[in-house]
């Protein structure tokens, strides 16, 4: 009974347009206030150590590093190398932009950020050779959601963050999802191009290929600084993702000169409200985790599920029904912070890896952002095609009934995302 | 006005910045006192940078809550407003302004909360475990935060009631993209 009024209360809030964070907050508060004897003092406390933990702080220094190389030079490097490697393939542009924004967006880590930065400059040069402007705005809106599976991602560290799961595993669990996913989307795009016979560049030399690898280099070196360094143990994740930031710096201002010394303070300050607006969530949220936990709404939730007999494969069919839904609102932070707590004791009790859990969340998170009727990447694609939401929703069909038979894949065959992780880890 | 406005972007810009300083010295540090260069080495292993993950978290801390503040004034908290978008103007604005509200009270009362909660352990000797700073001066952040996101609030569902305009974030802006569009139609020109 105290779960429903709890959710019901959550919900109505929430629809009333304030900001998720309040709407989490006041939940609390008018539960404490009202209905329960969890004692007030035990809530501040809450309000004060809940952000206190190290891991979290990954958070703020990965949006500084992607800030950094969130630039329209650096979407023109990635682009030029896709490109010279892509390019002489059936809808080589094409491939070209589905490339660049899997590179793009794993270093900026945004998703509406990488649609406008490789559309804006991929799109115009795809309707000159003559696609039709629907593929190219179907191509990059789906592609464009390709970061927060690549590593590093933000949303990744904040599954981690509420399910105590490791970043370094879920970092590495991406990896083939995030190639395979780039890929399936890449063989849509070959197929269709090649049926509708759309235009191919001409093959670039491997000296072109050489000249533009080692352009975008720089930027790609991030991955693997982040990787490499957590990988081998010589950095814990926070620490990866502040050298991250400073290495991010470092090529933006001196290497590219995309950036003058003075831009850096409005990257500082805009990175620094992004952060705090998740953070602001983090709180928010860790207090209504705080709530159900206090109210064993988590436990009794698994033991409902369990005693009625739901088995694995019906589980995981509602948890992906039930976080696209979610994905038709909210965006993927606030989803997994109010989400995972929930779904994760009773997919432990299931006896479903945490890992690949994760990775299944992440995944749905993708084809949310894709999928109308409120997908950002919807959105954010028909700010800059200037196509309506339906006539792109039609556009965009292909890919995202790939990306979805892939959500099938990834929730069905754990070992695609455990693979890699326990290779490296055991 | 202007003044708290300029005080607050260069507080949690500075924060943003430094933390990331001390962290990158930090990891040198850690490196560097671990090369066995005679001298250097000795010198290295007497500083200290233990602290340097207990500064880190309390600066965030500061940053995430004034941070908080002033996306209050840019519109960067974002809720889901496909509901409120389909209704018709004036009950949209009524919910608006409700929302807006709703804000303002639930960070007065955490405010006032947190403010408690400083007086009471500032009467205690509480210090943090590294710094040894007293703990009441970390907690400050809190009460002050959420009053000054309470004042931002207020500030903008005034604004919004006088003119009827919301300050509204954009989450895909790309510095910089204006100049590569703009270089590529020379060059096509050229």
């Amino acid at each position: 009974m105290n779960a429903l009024i709890i959710f019901v209360l959550l919900l109505a809030l929430m629809l009333t347009g304030m900001p998720i964070s309040i709407s989490l907050g006041l939940t609390v508060l008018t539960f404490l206030f009202t209905m329960t004897s969890v004692p007030i003092e035990s809530v501040a406390l809450k309000i004060f150590t809940g952000i206190e933990k190290f891991e979290i702080m990954a958070i703020p220094f990965f949006i500084l590093a992607g800030n950094f190389l969130t630039h329209g030079g650096v979407a023109r490097r990635m682009i030029n190398f896709a490109s010279s490697m892509v390019g002489h393939w059936h809808g080589g542009l094409a491939l070209a932009g589905v490339m660049a924004c899997a590179l793009f967006a794993a270093v900026s880590g945004s998703s509406p950020a990488t649609v406008v930065a490789i559309g804006s400059i991929i799109l115009p040069a795809m309707v000159k050779q003559g696609y039709p402007r629907g593929f190219g705005a179907g191509v990059i809106t789906t592609s464009g959601a390709l970061g927060i599976l690549i590593p590093p991602s933000i949303v990744m560290v904040m599954y981690s963050v509420s399910t105590n799961t490791s970043v370094g595993k879920l970092f590495m669990a991406g990896v083939i999802p995030g190639m395979m996913l780039a890929m399936l989307l890449g063989l849509t795009t070959w197929f269709l191009a090649r049926k509708n016979n759309y235009p191919r560049m001409q093959k670039a030399s491997w000296k072109e290929r050489f000249v533009t690898f080692k352009k975008s280099a720089w930027g790609l070196l991030l991955i693997v600084i982040v990787m490499g360094g957590i990988y081998s143990g010589a950095f814990t994740p926070t620490e990866a993702a502040a050298m991250a930031a400073v290495y991010a710096f470092i090529i933006a201002v001196f290497v590219y000169k995309d950036l003058k010394i003075k831009q850096v303070g409005k990257v500082l300050l805009d990175s620094a409200a992004m952060s705090a607006m998740l953070l602001y969530i983090i709180t928010n949220a860790v207090l209504f985790s705080f709530l159900m936990t206090s109210e064993n709404i988590p436990q009794a939730m698994a033991e409902w599920i369990t005693g009625k007999g739901l088995g694995v494969i019906s589980f995981l069919l509602v948890v992906n029904v039930l976080l696209l839904l979610a994905g038709n609102v909210m965006e993927p932070s606030s989803i997994v912070l109010i989400m995972a707590p929930i779904l994760f004791p009773v997919a432990i009790k299931l006896g479903i890896d945490p890992v690949h859990f994760g990775i299944l969340i992440v995944v749905n998170m993708e084809v949310g952002m894709c999928h109308p009727p409120v997908g950002l990447n919807l959105y954010v694609a028909s700010g800059i095609t200037k196509m309506g939401i339906s006539e792109l929703t039609v556009a965009v069909m292909p890919w995202l009934l790939t990306m979805l038979a892939f959500l099938g894949l990834i929730t069905y065959v754990p070992q695609i995302s455990l693979w890699l992780p326990n290779l490296i880890y055991n | 006005m202007k003044f708290l406005d300029h005080l607050e972007e260069w507080l949690i810009a500075s924060l943003m910045g430094a933390a990331t300083f001390i962290i990158f010295v930090a990891v040198v540090h850690r490196y560097l006192a671990g090369l066995p260069i005679p001298g250097l080495q000795d010198f290295l292993i007497q500083i200290n940078t233990s602290w340097a993950q207990e500064l880190c978290i309390y600066m965030f801390v500061w940053m995430a809550k004034f941070g908080a503040a002033y996306g209050v004034r840019t519109g960067i908290h974002v809720g889901v407003d496909v509901l409120i978008n389909r209704m018709n103007p004036r009950w949209r604005d009524r919910f608006i302004v409700f929302g807006l509200a709703a804000g303002a009270l639930f960070t007065g009362i955490v405010g006032t909360l947190g403010a408690s909660f400083v007086w009471s352990i500032g009467h205690t000797d509480q210090t943090s475990a590294d710094m040894e700073v007293p703990m009441w001066l970390v907690y400050l952040a809190v009460p002050l935060g959420s009053y000054l996101m309470c004042f931002r609030f207020l500030q903008v569902m005034v604004h919004f009631i006088k003119t009827g305009a919301l300050p509204k974030h954009d989450h895909s802006h790309v510095e910089g993209l204006e100049d590569e569009l703009t270089a590529e139609e020379k060059g096509a020109k050229a």
